[in-house]
């Protein structure tokens, strides 16, 4: 009796490891998330908190990033540009129609969603770089309009945004963004380990090749993008409501580069890496600000020593670690 | 649109067009030689604003001269950039080099940026005139300097040009950039080849920041726009092709001041991608592209 209990329990415990594992959390990953979920708890500085809220907003569009860059290798250099859209569809619903900021981030989203396909579609026929390049070339225009089109966006002036929560605490906000969060690594973790993945990776790896053998790969490359487009303006549409005022400086090439440093940095294909990159160096660098710009001299060279000598990243340094910790362990499972 | 606005269109966009060229082709020849597409070529253009500042502006030098310490300084920091991170790279990965590369520049560029930021603050570095004067073309006034910048700049294009076509070193550089393996047999060093190319590139686009000092002030993150606009020339003409950005960069100059004379200021990088989207969505590989599939897939 006692010990088909036991097993039956050890039955259900494997099978909750499976569900969290087929969602694509370690163990430690989810401790790490609900850490996170019990800092509002404790922490009463508004301060930190923001900084946690920031942390997870970059470590999400980093996370959307890695799943273009490190899957279907293609650089999205316009990222920045699809999250300020999502902020000022979501802004102007609010201001314009009073529409709730609720449904207004998912409209966000959608409506990046609908302009990364369009011009997935127009680029991605096309090589690697070359879509890169022309993403980038349409961020520049989405800033640009930004800028000029003066009657809806208030131009440089800066769009004042309704705020998500009343009041001044950001614990709620802490709450939306790791939903968000949580939702991002889902969802992109369940499409990369299905065979929508795999197919992903056959044409990062090697297009001609993936080509060959039956992948219909600007299908992909256009469904890769449309998703991680989605996720940019789902988070752009949080930060607008986060912030409370969206100004062109939001699309501008330099947050791109800064989202782009973090997947790197964290380790491109892994998705999550860009996330724990987001939580080491945004706060890092937030208690160096007196040293401005000498920060992001090291966030620069940080990025180029990553490229040239670590090209894994943060990621494969933890793999790595567990792997040798694993071999320390004394009551190794006999092969 | 009557005559004189037709001359004052076609004359802004010539000289826009003719700096544009300058730090165009330093873009294409890196692309063309090195398969590196560089994000920091306008932290070059950068460098070269601040060295002739500091050359005119700080230790009175004549204006050819501070143009000129401005190129040999890009040169310098070209050679040092080239020899640090790209060799390093090369080194180590011989897969995926577009992309990685790519990113290397990235990093360079907010290095670069930021750097100079620390050395200098963020203050404008700029001079009101390396010549005085102006003088009349068809009806309009154009100052001696755009005329001078312009000048330089077509006399370098022609020097460069001279130098890729008649010399054995400019040969050398062609032919690496047609066949590496086939150069590397025919005795080229590459490693030296690939070190010049990229202080030529920088030695370009330091003398076009030299030159647009006095409309352009020095400042640190100057180097975006210079940037955008060589990007949108090589991708128009179709990447790697030295010899099309001449025509390229005259063609979006004429866009911008076409569009700058009717829409005002702020619409010119809207309506020169416009164009050049259109372009492309009728000849993906350029206007005067060949088939570069290869060199994407490094």
């Amino acid at each position: 009796m006692m010990q088909t209990e036991t097993n039956q329990n050890l039955l259900l415990s494997m099978k909750k490891k499976n569900i969290l594992r087929e969602l694509g959390f370690t163990p430690l990953g989810l401790g790490l998330l609900i850490l996170v979920a019990l800092v509002p708890l404790f922490i009463d500085n508004q301060y930190y908190l923001h900084l946690i809220v920031s942390s997870l907003m970059f470590g999400a569009l980093a996370m959307g990033f890695d799943f273009t860059v490190g899957y279907i290798n293609i650089v999205n250099f316009g990222y920045a540009a699809f999250m300020g859209v999502g902020g000022y569809v979501s802004a102007l619903l609010a201001t314009r129609l009073g529409i709730s900021p609720w449904i207004g981030i998912f409209v966000a989203a959608a409506a990046a969603a609908v302009l990364g396909f369009l011009i997935g579609i127009l680029t991605l026929r096309l090589r690697g770089m070359f879509a890169a390049i022309m993403a980038w070339f349409v961020g520049i225009v989405l800033m640009s309009l930004a800028s000029n089109m003066v009657d809806l966006t208030r131009g440089q002036l800066g769009l004042n945004v309704p705020l998500l929560f009343t009041g001044s605490g950001k614990a709620p906000y802490i709450y939306t963004i790791l939903a968000i969060v949580i939702l991002t690594y889902i969802v992109l973790k369940r499409m990369i380990s299905s065979k929508i993945g795999l197919a992903f990776n056959a044409i990062g790896q090697d297009l001609e090749a993936a080509e060959t053998s039956g992948v219909n790969a600007t299908k992909y490359k256009v469904l890769n993008f449309t998703v991680s487009c989605a996720f940019a303006g789902l988070i752009g549409g949080f930060y607008g409501h986060f912030v409370g005022i969206l100004t062109p400086a939001v699309l501008h090439t330099r947050v791109t580069v800064e989202i782009l440093a973090l997947c790197y940095i964290g380790g491109r294909g892994s998705i999550w890496g860009g996330l724990l990159a987001a939580f080491l160096i945004i706060p890092i660098f937030e208690f160096l600000r007196p040293l401005m710009e000498i920060r992001l001299i090291i966030y620069g060279l940080l990025l180029v020593l990553v490229m040239i000598f670590y090209p894994g990243g943060l990621a494969q340094f933890l793999n790595q670690l567990a792997f040798y910790l694993k071999d320390l362990m004394p009551f190794k499972k006999q092969a | 649109m009557d005559l004189s606005a037709t001359g004052d269109i076609l004359l802004s966009g010539i000289l826009r067009g003719g700096l544009f060229v300058l730090i165009a082709m330093g873009l294409s020849l890196v692309f063309g030689v090195m398969n590196i597409p560089n994000f920091a070529h306008g932290e070059f253009y950068m460098l070269g604003a601040y060295f002739s500042y500091y050359a005119y502006a700080v230790f009175g030098l004549n204006p050819i001269l501070a143009i000129m310490a401005a190129g040999a300084g890009g040169f310098v920091c070209g050679a040092i950039m080239e020899r640090t991170a790209f060799r390093s790279l090369r080194v180590r990965q011989k897969t995926n080099w577009v992309m990685n590369s790519f990113l290397l520049t990235v990093g360079l560029s907010i290095v670069l940026q930021n750097s100079a930021q620390a050395l200098v603050g963020t203050k404008f570095m700029g001079i009101s005139q390396y010549w005085q004067g102006s003088v009349a073309i068809m009806g309009m006034n154009v100052s001696i300097d755009r005329l001078a910048g312009f000048g330089v700049a077509m006399a370098t294009v022609l020097l460069f040009w001279i130098f890729l076509t008649k010399t054995k070193t400019g040969n050398s550089i062609r032919a690496v950039s047609e066949d590496e393996s086939g150069a590397m047999l025919v005795g080229i060093n590459l490693n030296r080849v690939y070190t010049l190319t990229f202080s030529i590139a920088c030695m370009l686009a330091g003398i076009a920041g030299a030159a647009l000092l006095s409309i352009n002030p020095a400042y640190p993150t100057m180097g975006l726009a210079p940037l955008y606009k060589s990007w949108f020339i090589v991708i128009l003409v179709g990447m790697g092709n030295v010899g099309g950005t001449i025509i390229g960069g005259f063609i979006v100059g004429m866009v911008e001041a076409l569009s700058y004379y009717n829409l005002g200021a702020g619409w010119q990088d809207v309506i020169s991608l416009l164009v050049i989207i259109i372009i492309l969505l009728f000849k993906p590989s350029g206007l005067f592209g060949k088939d570069v599939k290869g060199v994407w897939e490094r």
